[in-house]
């Protein structure tokens, strides 16, 4: 290992990480917000799952309402602050200068957040506009895309202007989520909302959306922080790290085409569906690439590590599994069932969500300059959290696939199927309650930590240890 | 390489700097020189991988696509050529029953075709309807008019012309009268063959334009 | 990729791939879609969708009823939706071009709705309806907040449930479902998928057994 002692700028934490402290800080909290909002909602609806009875009566809450603002206040509230956060941050760090204009990402943080607030009112009044992951009322669009822009000049400014000419796999990731999403949102809200298209073209343009914005926007979004942080703490080249690109196009070349994986059998011509077979077959490339590029994250360790670890696991496991359950034969056991739920949560859970606590936890440290309040906080929520979501995933798959074996025996009346789904129901209440108990441990310790760096001045001696220089030929 | 232990949970520290992490793999991607010619073709395993989705996709595309024509749902046909709906079989049964109950004949013949006791003679069980095939196209060609004596009992009114002949009110095409006589020659536990629409016009085309018929002149008829 | 705009570019380029071909490319081929025309009968299918109907469907999809219900079957041979009652037949686009709010749904908590006004043997009525969406049931919420429960003021309405048991109001109280519940109803009497459209026939047809000479409709 060589001491790098040519570069000057080659203390961890540098100018980058404070001057952007007040603007990502807030943009984490807001997302630790949403997370618990949408994780006391999600208790909500798993009790409404088994229990029709609860809360029936209060109109906010009817399962259908809860269920669209649970998803909502997740995809729009916890991965959307907590993403840009983190892309924001790792496009400044590789820029190599401070991120300007975060004025304007403080702006769109409150107005986002804004909008989404209200969007969820009116999702609770009824103006839901009942598309799948597209459950933003039509009045606040055009403020969330604002909004989104305002959050994402910085990222966009510190990219333009980076020192280095080449371009790291997180940049091409966080450069993608950022340019992509008004695009995808955008378009969504012309042929969903304003000028609405006919029929089942809906439908076509609501799952175009929804995968569109799973593989355009969700999965790199946590991709740019896994892509930075694993290699940076494991100290190594990544392995086949040429094919990278190749990983990266297909994602993002094949992704939306993948917009009909859940027409099987409906009501749009069969090359819809037979389309998003193929498509979800090919999209292998890019989670074997991914898998291959980031193993290195098993020999490494820290919070972080685990975390993100854990995640790319369960983003590879989602992919193989999206292609497998996609195709006809299986489709007909797992449509219209909890298998489908499953393995969203899979997805944007136990995938996305936990390569994102992943970076939060690489991150604050260097935000703030000292490190978490809690060890005790850190450990027990790493571990209460990775209990709770391969409980509810587990417990979901269960009941999915008793579902859909039920279902195809037409012998078995509807009332029959849904007493024995109550029980893995019941389990994932408990899971969905195991993961709210978790993130609030997060929430205490994210302030505690945040809290400690407002209330003191810069810390005298920097708990950092001083990286070295990455050899070329290394692995 | 050594690994940074970070045994404490609350923080993680770092192994490398940005610009060496940066610099390190522009080298792999080629866009640095590369000394050392450490470039490798995709490696073997991951080509034959590769192929064989490749392959998978497109043979399930190309056979389970419908040829992307709009207007097939079910994966497994294809269309057929000239004209999306060209090889649609219809019933003459289903499209006889549909007219049946449709326009004027289940008012005054009844859904069940018991007809009205006095008035209007039964379909069920009638040689008017299950014998001759030249009668009962021609009766509901141009109509008939006079009494008429069906399984014993007499009845006596006017059936409108129902075929495309001068003074119809329902102008049906030769097909549609076709469907409707085939209906009613097998529902209700009649069993008489079907009549085909070519038939229809082969008497429409002979008789042309005339008044509604009478008892006597179709018992002239074979 | 050292050069940002192609980057940009090559960005650009796959979304608007996948929109094209996806989203307009199904819009080309369906956009215009017509109702299908039946000659025996003299009208067009899909019917027009009644004014109360169609305000129905925009409850239906406010209160996410497709969380729950799909309205959605599947060919026969594909699943056991024809099997359960809950249509004879695949659903297919002509079936949906009047409604302004498709609900397809995801999930078959509940059983689908594509065709409940024209189920076999007996479809529910309105007042099985307003009733199970007054009382709910062991595996459906009661959604009171759709009905009025107040006091009777000379007759009663016409409109009111007719409730026994533990489910009755007060004396003198009667339960009065509210427009939005007579929208709801309204619009799931209205689903009906009973009119077979060409291509919604299963793709080999079944043996003619009533008349040996099919004639093909192209000949028309």
């Amino acid at each position: 290992m060589t001491n790098d002692s040519t570069h000057a700028a080659t203390a961890e934490v540098t100018a980058i990480d404070t001057q952007a402290r007040v603007p990502l800080t807030l943009l984490l909290a807001a997302g630790l917000i949403w997370l618990v909002i949408s994780g006391v909602l999600g208790v909500i609806t798993s009790i409404q799952l088994h229990t029709p009875g609860f809360l029936a009566d209060c109109s906010f809450l009817t399962a259908g309402r809860a269920q669209a603002m649970r998803e909502t206040s997740f995809l729009y509230g916890w991965i959307a602050n907590t993403g840009l956060a983190v892309v924001l941050w790792v496009l400044g760090r590789l820029g190599g200068s401070p991120l300007r204009a975060l004025n304007w990402t403080v702006a769109g943080t409150i107005f986002w957040n804004l909008g989404l607030a209200v969007g969820l009112v009116g999702i609770g009044l009824g103006d839901m506009t009942s598309f799948a992951s597209f459950q933003l009322p039509r009045y606040v669009g055009v403020l969330m895309l604002f909004a989104y822009a305002a959050i994402a000049l910085p990222g966009v400014l510190a990219w333009s202007g980076r020192r280095s000419h080449g371009l790291f796999a997180s940049h091409w990731y966080g450069v993608a989520a950022l340019f992509l999403f008004p695009w995808l949102f955008s378009a969504a809200q012309l042929v969903l909302l304003w000028s609405p298209m006919r029929g089942t073209l809906q439908a076509v343009a609501g799952g175009w959306y929804t995968q569109s914005l799973w593989s355009l926007w969700l999965a790199p979004l946590a991709l740019t922080g896994a892509y930075y942080i694993v290699p940076k703490v494991a100290g190594r080249l990544m392995p086949s790290y040429d094919f990278a690109p190749l990983g990266f196009w297909t994602l993002i070349f094949i992704g939306g085409w993948t917009g009909g994986r859940h027409l099987v059998g409906g009501p749009v011509p069969a090359w819809i569906p037979t389309m998003a077979v193929v498509a979800c077959t090919m999209m292998l490339f890019h989670y074997i690439l991914v898998g291959l590029n980031l193993r290195i994250a098993s020999q490494a360790g820290g919070t972080a590590i685990k975390f993100i670890r854990f995640g790319l696991v369960a983003y590879v496991l989602t992919g193989t599994l999206d292609a497998l359950t996609s195709f006809r034969v299986i489709a007909v056991e797992t449509q219209f069932t909890f298998m489908a739920t499953a393995l969203e949560q899979l997805g944007v859970y136990a995938g996305i969500s936990m390569m994102l606590f992943g970076a939060l936890y690489y991150m604050l440290p260097r935000l703030t300059g000292r490190p978490w309040a809690s060890a005790a906080l850190t450990t027990g929520h790493r571990v209460l959290v990775s209990f709770g979501v391969v409980l509810l995933v587990a417990t979901l798959a269960v009941a999915g696939w008793t579902q859909g074996s039920d279902l195809l025996d037409s012998k078995l009346a509807l009332g029959e199927i849904f007493n024995r789904l109550r029980v893995p129901l019941m389990v994932g209440t408990a899971a969905q309650i195991a993961l709210v108990a978790a993130n609030l441990l997060l929430v205490v310790n994210f302030f505690r930590s945040a809290c400690v760096c407002c209330a003191t001045s810069t810390p005298s001696e920097t708990p950092f240890r001083q990286p070295s220089a990455l050899e070329a030929h290394a692995s | 390489m050594s690994t940074p232990l970070n045994s404490d949970p609350r923080i993680d520290q770092a192994a490398v700097t940005d610009e060496s992490l940066q610099s390190a793999h522009d080298v792999l991607l080629g866009k640095q020189p590369d000394e050392k010619a450490r470039y490798k073709l995709l490696p073997l395993n991951l080509l034959f991988l590769f192929s064989g989705l490749i392959f998978l996709a497109g043979t399930y595309l190309n056979r389970y696509a419908g040829h992307f024509d709009p207007h097939i749902y079910n994966e497994n046909s294809i269309p057929v050529k000239g004209g999306a709906v060209a090889a649609v079989v219809v019933d003459p049964v289903v499209a006889g029953k549909k007219l049946f109950n449709n326009a004027a004949c289940n008012t005054c013949h009844m859904v069940n075709g018991v007809g009205q006791p006095g008035a209007i003679p039964p379909l069920v069980g009638s040689d008017w309807v299950t014998g001759s095939e030249e009668r009962i196209i021609r009766i509901v060609l141009h109509g008939l008019q006079g009494p008429i004596t069906v399984n014993g009992a007499n009845y006596n009114s006017a059936m409108p012309p129902f075929g495309r002949v001068a003074g119809s009110g329902f102008n049906w095409s030769d097909d549609k009268i076709a469907s409707v006589v085939t209906y009613v020659r097998q529902e209700w536990g009649n069993q008489a063959p079907p009549v085909t629409t070519a038939k229809v016009t082969e008497i429409r085309t002979k008789d042309g334009d005339r008044k509604p018929w009478t008892v006597d002149e179709l018992q002239k008829l074979p | 990729m050292k050069n940002g705009f192609i980057f940009l570019l090559g960005l650009f380029t796959a979304i608007a791939l996948s929109w094209a071909g996806i989203v307009l490319g199904t819009h080309a081929q369906l956009g215009a879609l017509t109702p299908y025309y039946d000659d025996t009968e003299g009208k067009s299918f899909p019917e027009r969708t009644t004014g109360i109907a169609a305000s129905g469907q925009l409850v239906y999809a406010d209160l996410g009823c497709a969380a729950c219900h799909t309205q959605q079957v599947r060919r026969p041979d594909y699943g056991s939706d024809q099997a359960r009652g809950w249509g004879e037949r695949q659903s297919v686009a002509r079936d949906y071009i009047h409604q302004s709010l498709p609900q397809l749904g995801a999930s078959r908590l509940g059983p689908d709705l594509a065709n409940l006004a024209g189920r076999k043997p007996s479809a529910p009525d309105a007042e099985d309806l307003l009733k199970l969406l007054y009382a709910g049931s062991l595996t459906h919420p009661p959604y009171k907040f759709l009905f009025e429960q107040k006091s009777i003021v000379g007759e009663s309405s016409a409109r009111a449930l007719r409730l026994t048991g533990n489910l009755a109001p007060a004396p003198g109280h009667e339960v009065v479902p509210s427009d939005r519940a007579l929208a709801l109803v309204g619009y799931l009497l209205s689903l009906n998928t009973a009119y077979d459209y060409p291509e919604s026939l299963p793709a080999t047809p079944p043996a003619a057994g009533h008349a040996p000479d099919t004639k093909q409709e192209a000949k028309k």
